[in-house]
């Protein structure tokens, strides 16, 4: 091989990887399911074979329609589709035969995300009485609870703005799923990453909105 | 309608509000075209004014259409009320409309046999459907006027439920006429009529405003009644320690944020509410004046058993359950003495500091307090007596007239208080509070509708309440039904019973069904013929909410396909079957409806407008007698005060955005009550104008209640007795049902709209953790409940959205795949004839 030739292959690896890498990135806000650590560690472990996916009782769970890349069949969920049910017995990491889903003491410790409501389409922070993800939180009063506060310019309503509990929620998609506003997208989305997440919400928060 | 400058004006400020509510307008253009013909959009949009077509609320809504179609509904902000909001049924309300399945034309079934099977309806002409309804109910009519009937609905607007009522009462001289909501409002109506001697409550939304404490007594306000729940909330955040006290068998959202939640057994607060009367007695707390210038008092019949039997109405107990007996105050002091709080809390499981905490509440002179009621207490074995305690308490310490103390019935549907209670479309009632049974009350119905003296006297027996007449339905004797505005064959208890499901009572597979529909529902699946009507603003019509509140929806669109007004369809039908009859030797059916249809041309007298303006005209004089001299004298010579519930001429509801009646005019301006028998400024809302013609001024609280016998309310004394089923070791569970936020009812509306059915697409058990823990159901596990009257499956949440009590477990009503009254029992409040859909006994267990 000339030095030219192992030139041409070494840049051509570097492209390759890079490419590699251009069509992986992605995957690492994408939704896993309850026991997935980061994406990292997850994608080293779960071996594609699909246990988690036949495990779960709602078909929640769906292999990673990828087109390339270590993701490529892993399990995913959209939760706009079909949300996580938090099953009570996590069947889903029982199944798992290489920890990629590490097991959990119960569903309050599920970490898949969380929820980040766009306060500019919740129809809530108007002042309509809606709360869906609230009510459809199965951590009711507890992962979404309700600011109750009086609506500006008006002394005879009020505001039931749902609130995200950063410390509880665990991100599986039910309120995303159940989310009334669809125009231009749901006003409740889930983010993996808990950091930029919470960046987020303080944002949302920051927000006024009438 | 054209569109006016205001109207102009109005619909700018509406796209700036729509725009910043996210642009709802844009969903729903996208979904009528789609629903639809793609028409382009080059019109202009025309603004019309309507009522939410949902709950008793009554929130105005502007609904905006273009080129035929309804474009965007959004909230009114004149209306005072709402202020431009909506819970989200309000917010999605204009897809109702436009729902993939809507009915568009005739349908009739061939074959009996196919009746529950989902299929066997063909698509039919309006002749050919008519005259079969025509021919049926015309037959029945000539051979057995007991085997026929009508079941209406507090969803029918106030003309239609007029005009139906008209022609089953002086047209087929039949009583067999009662609406859904008998299994809604009927204890309370009972219990305003035995206290008050007029029905509906006194007070209004402003109360809202103005409590110190609100009670709401097993009412999920949060849920049922979002808006309003919203002014209550609002009340307290910005009150001074505004405090509100949830009394319930089961936590609920309303509970989620009351400052106190106090649990109790089912059926038990029949007993709290008679130990705080006794605190306020034994410890001298209750208002001596309030007691001494307005109330009587009585005993009435107790040890009334339960309706477990068809023949309870004529048995001894059942047919005496009305009788009461004048008493002393201390007579009723001394039978309330048996209710300390101990003994309550025994009963209740209410802590005596509990009890007693809320019973100083009424002991405070200055606290105004206000009491919320709705299901829990109306369907109930003891609804009626409840709500006499709940009245008895306001009564006593004399919490009743001042804005904020007063004792408030919510009222579950949009027109519960204005068609079927207020126009009376009750197998006992006439308009306006009368009643078949009392000779007076016929004879200045006859002069209103022109019939002969002594016409209605054969009306003068009440004829089937709703239970009685599904029961009959049931056992073979009813030969024609026909429905409207409700959907029986999902919300009726005993479903089991009522569908022929139980081998034994297939009653219905015999019954010739008439059904008024706009979507296809479980009763559409048992209809013989189906009328595809037209809905909500697809035609004018009223509502009157529980403020006692009169509304006008203009039309806004005509109906898809061959669907028609429902008024059409009743005048088509009535015309066919009244064909040869006479009332004082005039064709019968122009004598009672000539004044809006003409017979030679075969059609209305008018446009919608003119139809109910007209309609209004008529129904109004039932209380305003002096339109009408030969009523006028009746009025006067019976001392029978119809004014008490005075309406306004048709046109002031549409320039004021509707009107809390009596309607008073003064100086030419119609004006609200907004405080019955309260006296002060009518241009404020107080009974000024009441009070002067027939009450007396200066009395306890400036009240007077002038429509009561001898003016003054009776408290009566209701002791507690047991539900009609208690949980045993067959069935341990005491099941509750109800509405949840995202649907309406039966849901055949709300789920056609795609994101109410995204919001809750399915119908949950929602169980206490450890209950079911112990039967090893987990959350999400299907469950088989089962009681003495039927099986259903359901999944389970223990999520805790209704977080009930150990032993007490909750499911919603609105879904037809989880049909939870195939297991509920039909036994009902002897007095009302109401259902207690909230006490059935239930075995729950893996399926």
């Amino acid at each position: 091989m000339g030095l030219s030739t192992f030139a041409k292959v070494c840049a051509g690896a570097i492209v390759g990887a890079e490419a590699l890498l251009v069509l992986t990135r992605d995957t690492s806000d994408a939704i896993r399911p309850p026991g997935a650590a980061d994406e990292r560690d997850f994608l080293a472990r779960c071996i594609k074979c699909g246990r988690c996916i036949e495990a779960c009782p709602y078909k929640a769970l769906v292999a990673d329609a990828s087109v390339v890349g270590p993701a490529v069949g892993a399990p995913t969920l959209d939760v706009r589709s079909q949300a996580c049910r938090l099953c009570e017995d996590l069947p889903c990491i029982a199944a798992c035969p290489t920890e990629a889903l590490h097991p959990l003491q119960g569903r309050s410790d599920v970490r898949m995300g969380l929820a980040v409501i766009n306060r500019e389409l919740c129809i809530a922070v108007k002042a309509m009485r809606c709360e869906v993800c609230y009510r459809a939180c199965p951590l009711i009063d507890e992962a979404i609870t309700i600011d109750y506060r009086m609506r500006e310019g008006d002394d005879i309503h009020s505001v039931f703005e749902p609130i995200i509990n950063t410390e509880k929620c665990v991100g599986c998609g039910l309120c995303v799923e159940r989310c009334p506003v669809g125009d231009p997208e749901p006003a409740i989305k889930i983010v993996r990453d808990r950091d930029e997440a919470m960046l987020l919400i303080e944002e949302e928060q920051a927000k006024v909105v009438v | 309608m054209d569109v006016t400058r205001r109207d102009f004006v109005k619909a700018t400020a509406i796209a700036a509000a729509l725009a910043a509510a996210g642009g709802s307008l844009a969903t729903l253009s996208g979904c009528a075209q789609g629903g639809q013909s793609a028409q382009t959009t080059t019109g202009e949009s025309q603004i019309h004014t309507a009522v939410c077509r949902f709950c008793g609320c009554g929130c105005g809504v502007l609904v905006e259409t273009r080129d035929g179609k309804v474009v965007s509904v959004t909230g009114d902000p004149d209306n005072q009320s709402n202020r431009g909001l909506n819970c989200i049924k309000g917010y999605y309300l204009g897809k109702i409309l436009y729902g993939p399945d809507r009915l568009t034309k005739p349908l009739i079934r061939d074959d009996a046999g196919t009746k529950g099977t989902g299929s066997g309806l063909r698509e039919a002409e309006w002749e050919e459907a008519l005259d079969l309804v025509a021919s049926k109910l015309k037959e029945t009519w000539k051979a057995d006027k007991s085997r026929l009937a009508f079941w209406g609905s507090g969803q029918q607007p106030i003309t239609e439920g007029y005009l139906t009522a008209k022609f089953w009462k002086a047209g087929l001289l039949s009583n067999n006429i009662d609406p859904n909501a008998r299994m809604c409002m009927a204890s309370a109506v009972v219990g305003f009529m035995n206290v008050f001697q007029t029905d509906e409550p006194a007070g209004c939304y402003e109360d809202l405003d103005n409590a110190d404490v609100f009670i709401t007594w097993g009412a999920n306000m949060a849920e049922a009644h979002p808006m309003l729940y919203s002014r209550l909330t609002a009340h307290k955040l910005s009150g001074d320690n505004v405090r509100h006290y949830d009394l319930t068998a089961c936590k609920t959202r309303t509970s989620a944020s009351a400052d106190k939640v106090l649990i109790f057994k089912p059926g038990t607060d029949l007993a709290i509410a008679n130990a705080i009367a006794n605190y306020l007695i034994q410890n001298d707390k209750y208002d001596h004046q309030f007691v001494a210038d307005h109330l009587q008092f009585k005993t009435g019949s107790e040890n009334i058993g339960n309706a477990y039997e068809d023949g309870y109405d004529q048995s001894e107990q059942g047919s005496t359950v009305d009788a009461t007996t004048p008493c002393s105050f201390e007579e009723y002091a001394e039978r309330l003495s048996e209710y300390t709080m101990e003994y309550a809390s025994e009963l209740s499981g209410v802590s005596v500091e509990d009890l007693t905490e809320l019973a100083g509440l009424f002991a405070d002179p200055d606290l105004r307090i206000m009491s919320l009621w709705t299901m829990g207490v109306n369907q109930h074995n003891r609804g009626t007596w409840m709500n006499h305690n709940i009245h008895n308490l306001h009564l006593i310490s004399g919490k009743y007239g001042k804005p904020g103390s007063t004792a408030f019935s919510l009222t579950g549907q949009p027109s519960a208080c204005g068609t079927a209670r207020e126009v009376g479309t009750f197998s006992h009632r006439l308009p306006a509070d009368l009643l078949v049974a009392n000779e007076d009350h016929r004879r200045f119905t006859e002069a209103i509708w022109d019939l002969p003296e002594g016409y209605l006297d054969a009306i003068a027996k009440p004829g089937f309440h709703t239970i009685k007449l599904f029961r009959e339905m049931s056992n073979g004797n009813i030969d024609f039904l026909w429905s409207a505005h409700n959907n029986w064959a999902q919300s009726l208890p005993n479903l089991t019973r009522f569908l022929g499901m139980d081998g034994e009572h297939e009653g219905i597979y015999n019954t010739f069904i008439a059904v008024n529909e706009v979507y296809p529902t479980v009763t559409t699946d048992y209809a013989d013929v189906v009328f595809p009507v037209a809905m909500w603003v697809e035609r004018e019509g009223q509502f009157g909410n529980a403020e006692r509140r009169t509304s006008v929806f203009e039309k806004a669109v005509d109906p898809p396909g061959d669907a028609k007004w429902d008024v059409w369809v009743l005048m088509q039908v009535a015309r066919r079957v009244l064909e040869g009859e006479t009332i004082n030797g005039e064709d019968a059916f122009t004598h009672l409806f000539g004044f809006i249809w003409d017979a030679q041309a075969d059609g209305f007298i008018g446009d919608d407008r003119e139809i109910n303006r007209a309609i209004w005209e008529e129904y109004r004089i039932f209380s305003n007698p002096q339109l009408k001299e030969s009523a006028a004298a009746i009025n006067e010579e019976k001392k029978l005060k119809m004014e008490a519930k005075q309406l306004a001429p048709y046109d002031e509801y549409l320039t004021q955005h509707g009107l809390c009646w009596p309607v008073r005019e003064v100086d030419g301006k119609w004006m609200s009550t907004k405080w019955r028998f309260a006296n002060g400024d009518q241009a404020e809302g107080f009974d000024e104008v009441g009070i002067a013609q027939y009450g007396t001024q200066g009395l306890a609280g400036d009240v007077s209640w002038y429509k009561s016998t001898d003016q003054k309310p009776s408290v009566v004394f209701r002791p507690y007795e047991p539900p009609a089923e208690e949980p045993d070791e067959e069935f341990p569970f005491w099941f509750c049902t109800g509405r949840l936020l995202e649907h309406w009812h039966t849901g055949s509306m709300t789920r056609e709209v795609e994101e109410l059915n995204r919001a809750l697409p399915e119908a949950l058990l929602y169980m206490n953790g450890e209950d079911a823990a112990g039967l090893g159901l987990a959350d999400g596990d299907m469950a088989r409940v089962t009681s003495r009257h039927g099986t259903f499956d359901i999944k389970v949440s223990t999520s805790g959205r209704v977080d009930p009590p150990a032993g007490l477990v909750f499911a919603p009503f609105f879904a037809r795949e989880t049909m939870v009254n195939l297991a509920v029992h039909d036994y009902y409040c002897p007095l009302s004839k109401e259902t207690d859909y909230k006490k059935t006994c239930v075995a729950i267990t893996k399926a």
